[in-house]
């Protein structure tokens, strides 16, 4: 790929060599001048943002392009997840998709110069019904044809890959089995972010951050201020101005509906928060990811020693990450079903993101029924691993103008189509 | 929690009760195009703003009823007796 | 102890008491009311612990709760906060994050590489080769600071108390206890809680006459009626003043939640000392000076023996007073607020040594105290929306405008005397305890049922409150020299600069970048100072640059005081009694605990096909449902008709989501007059009654239906078999059992074992002639006694869920859920008869309408050609010779009746035709064949058992 500007290449080497002349490292991205007009605008400085824009510049050589945030790059979503990142998912669709992203994990740090400390420590899914067993097998099985490393494992096993886990049968909530992910793991979120900012910054792209979009520009649509179905977006109005562009792509997660809205296009979608938190670090005592979705809990302990925990997302729709108490006690309570031994660990801190969740538990990505607005959302609780092909594919989506394979079956029409992606089962506490 | 008015038990927790989102009219079952089903079933407005929202009070007298919230401030508007859809189910 | 000093007036320790302890292994002393790091500084003690990065030793730096260098493991408790947590006898108390010992730590070294380990530094190396990353990996986890969890921990009582109190007051420092008084006074119901062992704030370490104030206030509070709570920590301020306190200091509980509605909160967390950031900051030695006069007069320790002070501000002052009354020798002051005073310290790796001045002067020591300035912690009034503002000229941020329910006073607000601070405290407490009668009255009104609402309204108190002075303060952040900001991260100033010319230059991403503010003090001591740092080197204003939002908790909280006892009941049905005496295997399905078998199902299922069989069907949902329509009702969420079930018949039905999506299945009789009882499947019944609720009251207002949920309210039971006949002929009298008075698919209501009002249907889920009887719960166990009783020659036996499950696959009966998925619309089921289209209106038609026309997967039996092979349920049903997915296996067993493997599966339409060959894919990744069957009911399919 060629790179206008070459930003300074990280390595052990360059920290020796600046920890001599005791020089800074240059910016990771420009601060960029303002501009009136694109080729493309993206909204939504995330992970899918920012990725769409580094494949624009790197697989398509798009790079008279902006990406609008209004608050500062990984403030939403990308910024607030608990970085789990696996592809045991349910559907033929839904894994073939996710794998896709594992791939680009796996080379990103190399990729992108950037070390986004991707820890494949494995992921274990526990079932504590035999419907749930079920389900578990399903995957398994879905996950084998797809040349996955997926299987059920009982308790025994479950005991040798995480000690603290009680695997006794006298607990309100036995753990019979759990789906095992070997491939699944953890990933530094903010570094992720960072890396496809950098990189998109070299190739040209533009990162304009503080920069809050308050309307989307259409002209010829069917509904006020020619927006709507059969409408042509030609740009967008922003706190600091208007840009044009002929092609805008919404990113923007658990805001999606907002901007969606601003083009006079319904979609698919609530926001709920979801919350996450973590405890005061102590020596590493759990090395994989555990979930438990009928407890509706997830945990990993990461390199610095906190648990990282999380949930499924809050039950009323609502903008505000204020965050709940209930949270922390269900959570807490939960988590000492799972692992007795750990009531004297404090929880340090709690946060909470916004959602953009959908009836099938699956993105809406690619065309809407306005000519030139794209859509990559409906990202749930689950989008962050999908960051790095969402991003290639809704490169491809936008360059070509057409919509690649690998993202077909998750575009908006479905739904009026009534051809939902079966994830729902899997999902519910999937991340 | 957000305290959620019922309008026979009065402010409760909102965990007493169930949240059942958006609200909004259910099309003639026997005419509605499939577009005007799933816009139903699927769509939504969800609006950063007020929202007319149906509440059931599932742990008190059971009763379904609306209120508008602004969900982002959290600001609740007076809360309607169910059925009432004169207030303008949208 | 050869630091404690000779006793003082007002000092929180019990000499008469002394308690043993250990450190790292040494025996050492302490007294009654010492905190375990006093006690450490006491005996001599100067390093604590080793910081995250570089391993640097580090002693006391502000000797409270927030004190990042004092963190301790005790037993099995990590982390621990020595410089709060009061010295128990016999406590073992040992150093974290030491490898291998506190005094030779070999990780030190780190710091001499320091320079090449910047900030984030970990995102810029390791990327290559890339197979080395997990053994980098490994290696960087070892640095995880924290002490270790013993998994044997035992969970410990712990409990919640809920409270509705008027007002919350959050700190008993002298304004939160004239609030607390004043609210009280005024007939508020108040509830003070303070974080330290005793209340008075800083009063307690200030004169004799502080003392006596603070003691006087707390007498005061106590007659008044001010529930005190100490040792607890208001660590959250959720919506609509939600208000959680961790209670440290329960008598039984380790660690107890209290959940309270506020009408009122009263923020009164004072201010917390800010640490100064220059070269040598974190050598052991350099403290506060809140830390000082505290170890002086609270535990009447000796902080050093030759002290230099950094005096911005009367804290300085009172410090001096405080080293001279201890016999600290003041070598110098430096009074003064030029951020070039002071450029660095040095000393050796266990103390400060010297102080090197900006005029070229050094000056000799073992302690130098800062006084600086003061950070508001804020924290619990950003919970309530509130974002804090920049003062320059006290060098602090304060509160901006909290909402109307929560007020600040005291410290967090301004400057001012003993007395000015409790006369702004009394005037909130009136204002509090104002507002929350209004609150009072509001919510007495605000039901439509509300009863006698106590006169009007009252009218709502403005705040008139004078602010507090704020005094001029000077901005000491950092000195001209690099220094620790984060002593928790080990992030230092120089780290901030660097981070910031790299693009990582507002509050959010730095924070993110260096992990400033991240620690376990969560940022009460760094944030304000990684904010000024940036600042500068931003070239902006502290104002500009803003703050970080402070997220709960306020303090860190245990899981297990959050997590609690875990109220989760099981759900038993009145027979379990019987089921646990007999050899039960229990299994957990949803909330309940059903009989899974007593010892072998085939035998079971053998015995109920030949004999007759009896099962505790209990969970079963059953819904009440009386009034004139009823058969509307049925109608509008059934698949089928309803209109013209005849009194005493029994009708399944299915139901759908909006979508289309099968929702539930069971069996409704028309009971009497305009009474029907509805079956739900188990896991279903909540969803159901929730379902019905919902369409009554706004789709179908006018409809008089009353529905009842009464699961529990009758023990069902299943009687199935051939003798099932004969057996319930012998317990009743009332009731025609004869085929034609009593046929399939009827219902009819009389005595079982002398219990009135049974009712009982004829249904066949097992393919049996069977009857199900509802019984009043509390004669359950009687009437299964009598059905074992007396049915003995007939061959009654008891059998459970497997031998259900074994005899409906056998059937070829599908269960939602299992053999249906979220996506199955009703076609899928097979049973399209009962998709009754001409019906005007019924929950998820159009869907229904439109699937049929469409390509959908059907759920089929499939019987394997190799009749012993079971496939697992789950297997996935392949198009030959390919990997393309076509169906799966949905529930499979060994039938003991056919002496083979059935199933049910879904397959795509195109292989679901009657013959057809499946390729099942076996979880051992072995494929095998199996064939679609003409019937669902692999046995009896023209149900001649059942309708005998
Ligand atoms: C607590 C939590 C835990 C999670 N855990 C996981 C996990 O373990 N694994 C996983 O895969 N996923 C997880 N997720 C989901 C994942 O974080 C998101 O799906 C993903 O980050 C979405 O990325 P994004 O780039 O689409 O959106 P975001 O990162 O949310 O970015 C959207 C951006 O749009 C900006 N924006 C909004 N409105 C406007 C406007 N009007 N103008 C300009 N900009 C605007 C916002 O400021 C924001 O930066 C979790 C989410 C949360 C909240
Ligand atoms: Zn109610």
């Amino acid at each position: 790929m060629a790179l206008r500007n070459h930003p300074a290449k990280y390595s052990a080497f360059g920290l020796v060599r600046r920890g001599l002349r005791k020089t800074n490292w240059p910016r990771v991205w420009r601060e960029p001048d303002w501009k009136s007009s694109y080729d493309v605008i993206i909204i939504g400085g995330g992970v899918h943002g920012l990725a769409t824009a580094y494949y624009l510049a790197a697989n398509h050589g798009i790079t008279n392009v902006a990406v609008l945030d209004k608050a500062y790059l990984g403030s939403g979503g990308s910024g607030r997840n608990t970085a789990i990142v696996r592809s045991n998912y349910l559907t033929p669709e839904g894994v073939a998709f996710y794998d896709r992203s594992l791939d680009l994990y796996n080379t990103m740090s190399v990729d992108l110069n950037l070390n986004v400390m991707f820890s494949e420590r494995g992921h274990m899914t526990l079932a504590h019904t035999d419907s749930a067993l079920r389900t578990m097998n399903w995957r398994a099985e879905v996950n084998k044809l797809q040349k996955i490393d997926s299987s059920v494992i009982g308790p025994d096993e479950i005991k040798k890959l995480a000690p603290s886990l009680d695997v006794s049968t006298n607990t309100r909530y036995p753990i019979l089995g759990a789906l095992y992910h070997p491939p699944g793991g953890t990933i530094r979120h903010d570094a992720v972010v960072w890396g496809y900012a950098r990189g998109a910054d070299a190739q040209g792209v533009d990162l304009h951050q503080k920069t809050e979009v308050l309307d989307i520009l259409c002209e010829g649509g069917d509904g006020a201020d020619g927006k709507g179905a059969g409408a042509t977006v030609t740009g967008v109005r922003t706190r600091r101005g208007d840009i044009s562009a002929p092609i805008v792509v919404n990113c923007t997660a658990g805001w999606a509906s907002t901007i969606a809205g601003m083009a006079g296009v319904r979609l698919p979608i609530t926001t709920h928060p979801l919350q996450a938190a973590v405890t005061e670090p102590v020596k590493a005592f759990l090395p994989t990811v555990v979930v438990s979705g009928s407890l509706h809990v997830y945990v990993s302990q990461t390199d610095r020693g906190e648990l990282v925990f999380g949930a499924s997302v809050d039950p009323v729709a609502t903008y505000n990450m204020g965050g709940t108490l209930e949270f922390t006690e269900e959570l807490a309570g939960h988590v000492l079903e799972l692992m007795p031994g750990i009531s004297k660990m404090r929880l340090l801190r709690q946060w909470a993101g916004l959602c953009d969740m959908t009836p099938d538990y699956s993105p809406v990505m690619g065309p809407t029924p306005v000519e030139g607005f794209y859509v990559d959302v409906g990202w749930g609780t689950y989008g962050f691993k999908a960051g790095p092909v969402s991003g290639e594919q809704m490169a491809a989506c936008v360059a070509n103008r057409a919509t690649p394979d690998l993202i077909k079956p998750f575009e908006l029409s479905r739904f009026t189509e009534g051809e939902l992606v079966g994830e729902k089962g899997a999902a519910a506490v999937g991340h | 929690m957000l305290l959620v008015p019922c309008p026979n038990c009065g402010p409760r927790n909102a965990a007493d009760l169930t949240y059942r989102g958006e609200s909004h009219a259910r099309p003639d079952p026997n005419t509605a195009t499939r577009e005007e089903w799933r816009t139903y079933l699927y769509l939504r407005d969800n609006p950063s703003g007020w929202l007319r929202e149906s509440w059931y009070c599932s742990s008190g007298c059971r009763t379904h009823f609306q209120i508008e919230r602004h969900t982002f401030t959290g600001e609740l508007r007076e809360p309607l007796l169910p059925g009432s859809k004169t207030g303008g189910e949208s | 102890m050869k630091n404690r000093l000779p006793s003082r007036a007002g000092e929180q320790i019990d000499r008469s008491t002394i308690l043993s302890f250990t450190w790292n292994g040494k025996k050492l002393e302490g007294f009654a009311g010492d905190t375990i790091a006093s006690a450490l500084v006491a005996n001599g003690v100067t390093v604590l612990s080793r910081s995250m990065k570089y391993h640097r030793p580090r002693g006391l730096l502000t000797a409270d709760y927030w004190d990042p260098n004092a963190t301790v493991q005790v037993g099995d408790e990590p982390n621990v906060r020595a410089a709060h947590r009061r010295l128990e006898d016999g406590m073992v108390v040992s150093a974290q994050n030491v490898s291998p010992s506190l005094r030779f730590d070999v990780k030190a070294a780190n710091g001499l590489v320091g320079r090449f380990l910047t900030a984030g530094f970990y995102y810029k190396t390791f990327m290559k080769p890339a197979a080395l990353w997990p053994r980098y990996e490994k290696i960087l986890a070892t640095f995880a600071p924290g002490g270790k969890v013993d998994l044997n921990t035992p969970h410990g009582y712990h409990d919640k108390r809920y409270a509705h109190p008027d007002v919350v007051v959050a700190g008993a420092g002298p304004a939160g206890l004239a609030a607390a008084i004043a609210a009280a006074a005024d007939g508020a119901s108040v509830m003070l809680v303070e974080h330290e062992h005793e209340v008075g704030g800083h009063l307690l370490w200030g004169t004799d006459d502080d003392r006596a104030t603070a003691a006087a206030l707390r007498a005061e509070a106590e007659a008044a009626g001010v529930e005190i709570l100490t040792n607890s920590t208001v660590t959250g301020r959720y919506e609509d003043n939600w208000v959680a306190i961790a209670q440290r200091s329960h008598p039984m509980a380790v660690e107890r939640l209290i959940k309270a509605r506020a009408k009122m909160l009263i923020v009164a967390a004072g201010t917390i000392e800010r640490p100064y950031v220059f070269a040598g900051n974190d050598l052991p030695g350099v403290m506060t000076s809140g830390a000082v006069q505290r170890l002086i007069r609270m535990y009447g320790v000796k902080p050093g023996t030759r002290a230099v002070v950094l005096a911005a501000n009367d804290s300085g002052a009172a410090a001096v007073a405080a080293l001279d009354d201890a016999g600290v020798d003041v070598a110098r002051v430096i009074g003064s607020g030029d951020r070039a005073a002071l450029v660095k310290a040095t000393g050796s790796s266990t103390r400060i040594r010297k102080v090197h001045m900006g005029d070229g002067t050094t000056e000799n020591c073992d302690l130098l105290v800062t006084a600086v300035g003061w950070t508001a912690p804020t924290s619990l009034l950003n919970m309530a929306g509130d974002r804090p503002v920049y003062d320059p000229s006290a060098a602090r941020f304060f509160p901006g405008t909290p909402p109307d329910n929560v007020l600040a006073t005291g410290g967090i607000t301004g400057d001012g005397t003993r007395d000015q601070l409790i006369e702004h405290g009394r005037a909130t407490g009136r204002l509090a305890a104002g507002r929350a009668a209004v609150v009072c009255h509001r919510l007495q009104a605000s039901t439509a049922r509300a009863a006698s609402v106590d006169g009007a309204e009252p009218s709502y108190p403005a705040d008139e409150r004078a602010a507090l002075p704020r005094a001029p303060h000077p901005e000491m952040f950092r000195a001209a020299t690099h220094g620790i900001v984060d002593y928790s991260e080990d992030v230092s100033s120089k780290d901030l600069f660097g981070a910031a010319a790299e693009g990582f230059d507002s509050v959010e991403l730095i924070k993110r970048f260096t992990t400033a503010t991240m620690g376990p003090s969560q940022g009460k001591l760094e944030t304000v100072n990684t904010v000024a740092v940036l600042a500068e080197a931003r070239g902006e204003t502290i104002a500009e640059v803003g703050t970080t939002v402070w997220r709960p908790p306020y303090a860190p909280i245990t899981l297990g005081a959050l997590g609690g006892r875990v109220f989760e009941p099981v759900r038993v049905s009145a027979i379990q009694p019987w089921h646990e005496a007999n050899g039960v295997t229990p299994i957990l399905a949803g909330q309940w605990i059903r009989p899974e078998h007593y010892g072998d199902p085939a035998e079971e299922v053998r015995n109920t096909r030949t004999n007759v069989g009896i099962t505790d069907v209990t969970p079963l949902g059953k819904l009440d449902l009386q009034g004139p329509d009823v058969p509307k009702l049925l109608s509008l969420l059934y698949t089928n008709k309803w209109m013209q079930l005849p009194v005493g018949g029994v009708r399944y039905g299915i139901m759908c989501a909006e979508d289309g999506v099968v929702l539930d299945d069971g069996v409704t009789g028309h009971l009497g007059d305009d009474h029907y009882l509805m079956t739900t499947t188990s896991s279903g019944a909540a969803t159901v009654w929730n379902w019905i609720e919902m369409w009554l009251q706004t789709e179908r207002p006018e409809w008089q239906v009353h529905v009842t949920p009464i699961t529990t309210g009758l023990a069902s039971i299943n009687i199935a078999g051939p003798n099932s006949r004969a057996l319930l002929g012998r317990l009743t009298d009332d009731i025609d059992l004869g085929p034609e008075a009593f046929a399939y698919m009827q219902v009819r209501t009389g005595t079982i074992a002398g219990i009135d009002d049974c009712i009982t249907w004829r249904i066949g889920f097992t393919g049996e002639l069977s009857y199900e009887i509802h019984v009043p719960s509390q004669h359950g166990l009687h009437v299964w006694n009598q059905l074992l009783e007396h049915g003995v020659d007939l061959g009654v036996q008891p059998f459970g869920l497997e031998a259900q499950r074994i005899m409906r696959l056998e059937k070829g009966h599908f269960i939602v859920g299992q053999d249906t998925d979220g996506l199955s619309k009703a076609p899928t089921t097979g049973m399209i008869p009962l998709l009754k289209l001409d019906k005007d209106d019924w929950a998820g038609k159009p869907e229904v309408a439109w699937v049929l026309d469409d390509d959908y997967p059907v759920v089929v039996a499939v019987q394997p050609t190799d009749p012993t092979v079971v496939p697992e349920e789950a297997c996935q049903i392949l198009r030959a010779d390919t990997i393309d997915i076509v169906g799966r296996i949905t529930s499979s067993r060994f039938s003991p009746t056919l002496g083979r493997s059935i199933c049910l599966a879904q397959v795509s339409q195109e292989f679901s035709e009657p013959g057809t060959e499946l390729t099942v894919l076996l979880v051992n990744g072995t494929r095998t064949t199996a064939r679609v069957m003409e019937h669902h009911a692999h046995f009896d399919p023209e149900g001649t058992r059942l309708r005998g």
